[in-house]
């Protein structure tokens, strides 16, 4: 076990530096000019400027050199100035990944608050209307596109109650209340799909705990129906869940996206739209890096406890 | 051969045992024990019709501008009008047409890129099988949506990519599909190269192209099935997506996912109809999909019943 995590953290360098070279190479591929980016079309036209600003950009050097400029700087972890505004990449990075972390772990929260319940009503009632009016609001919940939920959520109680929901944003260590009020929305929204997907995979896991041989010794010992489940099918059908944690996890920026975007929450996700737009792929670069090392992280993370959890996996 | 087939029971036409007659039955019986399965599709089928004869049911041109600005719903506009005076239905029917072609496109590229990347690296293994897992570990981190947004902002500068046409989103969208879908296929390739029936051919003498083709494929056809039935409605949400935030299809253009976002945006506070029925649509759309997918999950492949794998 311990070779195996060591082995697979020794792997993660390696990882994370192909990822920076195909992450350069691809930006760099791209015909379009991050000068012209900054400069803007009608600047472009001026040639002195122009090379004025690929030097200043450090566009003038030869690729591998860039790379190395950039290399050198990102092992310490500083992802050098973003090309289109010309600040520090990395303590805004470090803020907004902090903020997208906390929305990201508040939307698992829910998530987990309102599918495993959902799962397990629909497991222990199977076959029933319940059963089936449960499962369909999961299918539901798969299919409905959260921007179009978050849309709705915003401008909906305005046209009812005529109440806006997104207000001037505010840092948790200005007021945490209504911090985790401004974060309470997004969040919940954000978790329906995960919660949709938790509920259909807790159903299945407790269904087939259901009908395995445990759980008919446990009836037959005459252990009480409410252990049975507690005990013995829902502790045995989370092992499944924490992969489905571990990837909701891994792909918290996916996520964040869109909605960090509706509701004005100034994490990653609202970056990179802006980021993309200005072509600044000094921050794309930053944010692949960063988020191709959490995703590593996780799955580790994931196989490890997946293992400590249940002691017939070994690797 | 006609006759032959005609004197031995034919394995086609109408008989008792043909083609034809296997498939009636196996609809009659899908029909019967999945009958959500078959919502999902006749909702398929409608909306496919509506893009296929969107020129006939439409009310007004989707992208004219007209003087009945932002009309309540009514006899003349079902839907309303937005701020452009555009007919709300036909901008929705209109829409399907993207949507549809992004889907189906997005599922033919990730589906036969990933799959031939796990034939080669399940089924030739060695070096080939090494490089491509590796390939497979690396892409598998990059963040998609992420590279999905930096390829369709900048397909302009692409050869061959023009920004928001159908072909960028698909490759756009593709990008961050295939390495998954490569990876759950590579998986049951070994898997299935190691059953008997392979052994078997090769005894025969099967050279191992055809094994590849004739013996491994088909037997994985109901594992594809499910991995495209599931692509389908991610690739249509994942384009609604990129069209929101203004980087996938053109904003005047119809389509269901720039139409609710966008500078119209300011006006769904006053104008419920604007994005209630694009969003619905959209909704409706990735809902019968996923319906129809989950039930051939079901009946296809037993093992995965109720898993809800995306």
């Amino acid at each position: 076990m311990r070779a195996y995590v060591l082995r697979r953290l020794l792997l993660f360098p390696v990882i994370l530096f192909a990822v920076s070279v195909i992450t350069f190479s691809l930006i760099r591929l791209l015909p379009g000019d991050a000068a012209v980016a900054r400069l803007g079309a009608a600047g472009a036209q001026c040639d002195t400027c122009f090379e004025q600003v690929r030097k200043e950009l450090g566009l003038d050097k030869s690729k591998p050199e860039q790379y190395w400029i950039w290399l050198k700087d990102a092992i310490r972890g500083d992802f050098g100035l973003s090309t289109s505004t010309r600040t520090e990449v990395s303590p805004e990075l470090r803020h907004r990944l902090w903020t997208t972390l906390q929305l990201g772990i508040l939307a698992i929260v829910f998530t987990l608050l309102i599918g495993i319940p959902v799962g397990a009503v629909s497991a222990v009632r199977a076959g029933s209307p319940s059963d089936y009016l449960l499962r369909f609001f999961s299918i539901l919940g798969l299919s409905v596109p959260n921007f179009w939920i978050g849309t709705l959520v915003v401008f909906m109680p305005v046209i009812w109650w005529g109440w806006t929901p997104v207000k001037d944003w505010v840092d948790l260590t200005d007021d945490p209340g209504q911090h985790f009020l401004l974060l309470l929305l997004p969040a919940v929204v954000l978790s329906i799909s995960g919660a949709a997907y938790v509920a259909r995979i807790t159903r299945s896991a407790m269904l087939e705990a259901l009908s395995s041989d445990h759980v008919r010794t446990a009836r037959a010992k005459g252990l009480w129906e409410r252990a049975v489940i507690m005990r013995h099918v829902l502790r045995n059908s989370m092992l499944t869940l924490l992969t489905v944690v571990g990837l909701q996890f891994g792909v918290i920026l996916g996520g964040s996206v869109i909605i960090e975007s509706i509701f004005a929450v100034p994490g990653i996700g609202a970056w990179i739209v802006t980021a993309v737009n200005n072509r600044d792929y000094q921050i794309v670069q930053g944010v692949t890096v960063v988020f191709a090392a959490w995703f590593l992280l996780i799955t580790l993370l994931t196989d490890v406890l997946y293992a400590w959890v249940d002691p017939r996996i070994r690797y | 051969m006609a006759t032959q087939a005609t004197e031995l029971e034919p394995t086609f036409g109408w008989g008792e045992y043909g083609a034809l007659a296997r498939t009636r039955r196996w609809t009659t019986r899908f029909i019967r024990t999945q009958p959500l399965g078959t919502l999902g599709f006749v909702i398929i089928l409608l909306i496919v019709f509506g893009a296929i004869f969107a020129d006939y049911l439409h009310t007004s041109d989707p992208t004219e501008f007209g003087n009945d600005i932002l009309a309540e719903p009514g006899a003349d506009h079902f839907f309303g009008t937005n701020r452009e005076g555009q007919d709300v239905w036909s901008r929705v029917l209109y829409g399907a047409r993207p949507a549809l072609q992004i889907g189906v496109g997005t599922v033919l590229l990730s589906v036969v890129l990933g799959g031939v990347l796990a034939l080669l690296a399940g089924f030739v293994g060695g070096t080939v099988d090494t490089v491509i897992s590796r390939l497979i570990e690396i892409f598998i981190c990059l963040p998609a949506i992420l590279w999905a947004m930096v390829l369709a902002t900048s397909a302009d500068d692409i050869p061959g990519l023009e920004r928001g046409s159908v072909t960028t989103l698909v490759v756009a969208i593709s990008i961050g599909l295939v390495p998954v879908i490569a990876r759950i296929l590579r998986g049951n390739v070994i898997q299935e190269k190691n059953r008997q029936y392979v052994e078997a051919a090769r005894v025969i003498g099967a050279n191992e192209g055809r094994i590849m083709f004739r013996h491994i494929l088909p037997n994985l056809a109901p594992l594809i099935i499910v991995v495209a039935s599931a692509t389908l409605p991610a690739a249509i949400l994942a384009e609604s997506g990129l069209s929101f935030l203004g980087i996938g299809r053109p904003a005047g253009d119809p389509g269901w996912g720039a139409d609710l976002g966008g500078k119209a945006r300011s006006l769904f506070r006053t104008y419920w109809w604007l994005p209630v029925f694009p969003g619905v649509a959209l909704s409706l759309t990735v809902l019968a999909f996923n319906l129809l997918g989950d039930s051939l999950r079901d009946v296809l492949d037993p093992r995965l019943r109720g898993t809800g794998a995306r």
